[in-house]
């Protein structure tokens, strides 16, 4: 597959998270350095407490680090005001959770469209959120409310909510961890082939080794720290990394 | 817009008992307060139309300068002349806000049956000046009819009316004839043979053996004066009371007269007790229904924010801003208020129905007989009431969803 080499989509520059615990403080991250190129499918993984969900929290701007820069697509986005931060999220960045957190009073079609409305954005929403489902293979289901869907389809909805404001980049929170084989290996190759179709750029964090085998980039962590870091050139296959935890 | 409204509706109906009961809550304070609110406009109207209009008081009474202080102790030399009384009069005839100017003389005296004497106080007034003042009272004032009997008449000045306490304390019946007397402003003692027209309540309670109703004429002819102590006037609008005061001192002034002009509500001291109790009984309930509104709204938002944190971190995740969460629980508070409201009107207009169907009947104070207990509907009260409970409501809200607007996205997250 020829395509030409992204620009640098995500920059971590001497990144250090401490969370305040007591009087003293526990330290999550220590002095990350980390960058992602545009079209990466790019695992985190790594032992309970490794940092892993930090790192994905700082790069989805949920959190600030404590010290060093993060910079999204070129641009320092460390110390932007709230609003700022929520704007960039909105427009930049799907998000997929272990639990899929979608809002149980909303159908399926209405949470696609949630990003879509929170950015106010104009024409026919219900439209596009249901090409969205349409592409996870749901839109058939568009009116269900999520109580009466399987975890599986929970967490396709959850992608083409994710999916649905076509951002640069999408933080996948242990996508799988929830599903059952078969579901999360649906849930993987769709993440796959929408990498590959659009060239959006998935950071997962995982524990799970079918997600794994299919990722193009492994990050590996400890104690805060990266301690492997396979970039695409140097992989020769796409099985993983055999690395003791 | 109406994607949050759905949103905040949906979320109200996720845990139903918990919204019935913060929207009963809000209701039956609402149908409380307007409840209380009606009662205590249908006490406080028939009370100012009971001296206003039915006991023939107007909304000004204009004095000699002096006479309420001094006057009981000298009230001949605070009496109005001839002279005054038509010099106010012109003065007055100038206004068309101004529908009856009604001279009146009080005095006291003795009563006698022939075998025994009392003492009575009386109001002298113009019998036709106070009938059009009382035919133009409204409510139930306007149609009760207040004494047994007839009518007092212009011309026949012999024809008085009394209290019941009075009539019985003498003896006296409809037709009896008593005499009455009393000295004159020169100090001379007069008797004047009198006809017992009409037996009534007093106004007062502690006047109730002593009062008495008769023609100016009688009073005048009782005092052998031609002056006046009083003269009252009614105007086309309760509204005026104020600016028609106003106006009248200074035109009255211009004319060298030195007056004291009082309205209705200053001189009816009842009025005024009762409408300060009713204010305290209005306050303390409005401010415990303002505690159980305030108390159930905050309950339910913290109660929402609570189940609702991980969601609250997903929204932001996906770029609600904080003031959008703020914004999404303010409108599910204001929908409890409008809830609340409705169901608060609902419930009152229920009340005013089932009062209107049922007629309950009533003896109010300072009234003897019994009358229909009405709750007026105050269309004001009302809208004040939807207004400020939704204020209430999401003032209540407001506290809460700062705090859920404020709380950490990966803590909020990582909520179980």
């Amino acid at each position: 597959m020829n395509r030409a080499v992204p620009a640098s989509l995500i920059e971590l520059r001497d990144v250090s998270k401490i969370y305040s615990l007591g009087e003293g403080g526990v330290t999550a991250l220590k002095k990350v350095n980390l960058t992602i190129q545009r079209g990466e499918f790019v695992a985190v993984w790594g032992p309970s407490g490794s940092g892993k969900s930090t790192l994905c929290n700082l790069i989805g701007l949920l959190d600030s680090p404590s010290r060093g820069t993060v910079h999204l697509d070129g641009q320092d986005v460390t110390r932007l005001p709230d609003d700022h931060r929520s704007e960039l999220r909105n427009h930049s960045i799907g998000f997929i959770f272990q639990s899929f957190n979608l809002i149980p009073v909303l159908s399926a079609l209405e949470n696609v469209m949630l990003p879509l409305q929170i950015a106010k954005r104009s024409g026919k929403l219900s439209k596009m959120a249901l090409e969205r489902l349409a592409e996870v293979g749901l839109k058939d289901h568009a009116a269900h409310r999520p109580a009466k869907l399987s975890g599986g389809q929970q967490q396709r909805v959850a992608i083409a909510r994710a999916l649905v404001t076509d951002p640069a980049l999408v933080i996948a929170d242990e996508p799988t961890a929830n599903l059952d084989s078969e579901n999360a290996l649906r849930i993987i190759d769709l993440m796959r082939r929408i990498n590959h179709k659009n060239g959006t750029t998935f950071v997962f964090s995982t524990h799970d080794q079918r997600l794994l085998e299919q990722v193009d980039r492994q990050v590996l962590m400890r104690d805060g720290e990266i301690i492997e870091d396979r970039a695409p050139e140097q992989m020769e296959s796409r099985r993983p990394l055999t690395v003791r935890l | 817009m109406m994607t949050w409204i759905k949103l905040a509706l949906r979320n109200l109906f996720r845990n139903r008992r918990r919204s019935l009961f913060t929207i009963l809550a809000i209701g039956l304070g609402f149908a409380a307060v307007n409840t209380l609110g009606g009662f205590t406009e249908y006490i406080f109207t028939n009370l100012k139309e009971g001296y206003i209009y039915t006991q023939g008081n107007g909304h000004l009474s204009i004095f000699k300068a002096g006479f309420l202080k001094e006057g009981k102790l000298d009230p001949t030399r605070y009496l109005l002349d001839e002279a005054e009384v038509t010099t106010i009069q012109t003065v007055l005839t100038h206004y068309p806000e101004i529908l009856v100017v009604a001279p009146q003389l009080h005095i006291s005296g003795l009563l006698s049956n022939g075998k025994v004497s009392t003492i009575f106080v009386a109001a002298g007034r113009v019998p036709s000046a106070v009938h059009t003042i009382n035919s133009r009272a409204r409510g139930m004032m306007g149609r009760i009819q207040l004494f047994d009997g007839k009518p007092l008449e212009d011309d026949v000045i012999y024809g008085v009316g009394l209290s019941k306490g009075l009539a019985e304390q003498l003896k006296l019946g409809l037709g009896s004839d008593p005499v009455a007397m009393a000295p004159t402003v020169s100090g001379q003692i007069n008797a004047l043979d009198a006809q017992v027209f009409q037996l009534f309540d007093s106004p007062v309670e502690a006047l109730e053996d002593k009062f008495m109703l008769v023609p100016l004429k009688f009073a005048q002819n009782l005092y052998d004066t031609s002056s006046v102590d009083r003269l009252t006037v009614l105007l086309r609008d309760d509204g005026l009371t104020e600016p028609m005061r106003a106006q009248l001192a200074e035109d009255l002034a211009a004319q060298g007269l030195k007056l004291d002009i009082k309205t209705w509500n200053e001189l009816s001291t009842f009025y005024t007790k009762v409408k300060q109790m009713f204010d305290v009984i209005f306050l303390v309930t409005f401010l415990i229904v303002f505690t159980i509104v305030v108390m159930s709204v905050v309950n339910t938002v913290s109660m929402a924010i609570m189940e609702r944190t991980r969601e609250i971190g997903t929204l932001r995740a996906l770029g609600f801003k904080r003031r959008g969460i703020v914004g999404l629980f303010a409108t599910e508070s204001m929908l409890l208020g409008v809830f609340g409201s409705l169901l608060g009107t609902l419930l009152t207009l229920l009340i005013w129905f089932g009062v209107v169907l049922l007629e309950p009947t009533w003896v109010p104070p300072q009234i003897t007989r019994r009358v229909p207990l009405e709750i007026y509907l105050v269309p004001d009260y009302m809208l004040y009431s939807v207004l400020l409970l939704i204020v209430l409501s999401l003032a209540a809200a407001s506290l809460p969803a700062r705090k859920a607007a404020r709380m950490q996205i990966v803590g909020a997250l990582g909520h179980t």
